[in-house]
């Protein structure tokens, strides 16, 4: 199970329309075909990590040197990132824009992801991030320009959770 | 024979190419010893903290490439989380320079009459055969003043992604703590690089402003 041929495209129109030009992530089963089309890119700069929370570093440290990036990783992910997520953006104040898929949600149908839905959206309050649940493929691309936008704005991470239609054929 | 953290600091700090940019720990001695050394230059980020100072300079280098950069880490802050440098050897940024003052304690908690408390690189754990296992093309564990100084001389005399660990004598100088906190610090390095590179990180972009004017007219 992977996302959508149409939940790709907008997936990556989103990013480019966002002016994301740097991505670090780790590939999860949902979102690895965009892991793949974003690394062959000429516009943007992809670091794979194996470690979310050090994916973010990468993408704190770009931004610091003027790129505009996005970490694109499973829900699972922002747990192991959000020791770093709140040292370095509740701390100093550092905008990535987050890209995840949303295991878990409903209409999961494994058993493993319950856990990473049951935890995503606390964490994503308590480390103070704004975001967006995505059901719908036509949704996708614009909601990645306004996550992109406000962490731009606030000077903070903001998150868009990739789950229903786009993943989902049923 | 391990070196005096403040007095090899000082050394760096006066051979520091002028047009480099530093990406350091934010609290503690080496950040408050390093603030003392440079007087506080803003083309130093204090921004890095534990497990994540090299990420963030693998970051700022991939984002740099013609620049210089310089890291300085401590022993405990790269053993909380080694995948670090793993993304260091992948992407070797060959304008990289990292140098871990590894003083085997985690000094910056205080210590008490049963002495300091140990990092791992104080029993068996070798950093710099780690960074080379990760595939970071050049790595040394330094012990002695002169080899230090022939390594910082070639560090800045080429350009190869460099993994230099400082096998350092644990001790305070006592330098009084850094004022600013992560806000402040982000700001004036930000303001800095912007300057440095003529680009826009933060606020209202060029073109904006632009369009501003045009509504007004």
């Amino acid at each position: 199970m992977a996302m959508t041929d149409a939940a790709l495209d907008a997936a990556h129109e989103g990013l480019r329309a966002a002016g994301i030009d740097f991505v670090s992530g780790l590939p999860d089963g949902w979102q690895r075909p965009l892991h793949e089309r974003v690394e062959l890119d000429p516009d943007i700069r992809y670091v794979p990590v194996c470690n979310e929370g050090v994916g973010f570093s990468i993408c704190a440290g770009a931004w610091l040197g003027g790129k505009k990036p996005a970490l694109i990783m499973e829900n699972s992910g922002l747990r192991v990132a959000s020791e770093y997520i709140a040292r370095i953006s509740l701390g100093t104040g550092v905008p990535v824009t987050l890209l995840c898929s949303y295991r878990g949600d409903v209409g999961e149908t494994e058993h493993w992801g319950i856990p990473h839905g049951i935890v995503a959206e606390p964490l994503l309050d308590a480390l103070r991030i704004k975001y967006l649940i995505v059901r719908h493929v036509e949704d996708l691309a614009k909601s990645i320009v306004r996550a992109k936008r406000i962490s731009e704005a606030q000077l903070h991470p903001a998150a868009v959770l990739v789950s229903g239609d786009c993943v989902w054929e049923d | 024979m391990a070196l005096d953290r403040y007095e090899w600091l000082g050394r760096l700090a006066n051979r520091l190419p002028e047009d480099c940019l530093v990406m350091s720990t934010y609290i503690g001695a080496v950040s408050f010893e390093w603030a003392h050394h440079t007087e506080e230059h803003h083309r130093t980020a204090h921004l890095g903290q534990m497990g994540d100072v090299i990420g963030m300079a693998v970051g700022l280098a991939l984002a740099l490439p013609h620049r210089r950069i310089v890291c300085l880490d401590g022993d405990g802050s790269v053993l909380m989380e080694l995948g670090q440098l793993v993304a260091m050897g992948e992407q070797q940024p060959d304008n990289l320079v990292v140098f871990v003052v590894d003083n085997g304690v985690y000094e910056s908690i205080g210590w008490s009459s049963q002495g300091r408390r140990p990092t791992a690189t104080a029993g068996r754990v070798d950093l710099a055969a780690i960074a080379a296992g990760c595939g970071v093309p050049y790595t040394v564990d330094v012990t002695a003043e002169d080899e230090l100084d022939a390594e910082i001389e070639l560090a800045f005399s080429r350009n190869v992604c460099s993994f230099i660990n400082v096998r350092t004598r644990p001790g305070h100088s006592h330098v009084r703590p850094r004022r600013t906190d992560g806000i402040e610090d982000k700001y004036r390095f930000v303001r800095y690089v912007e300057r440095l590179e003529g680009i826009w990180i933060t606020g209202v972009p060029p073109q904006d402003i632009a369009l501003m004017k045009d509504r007004k007219g």
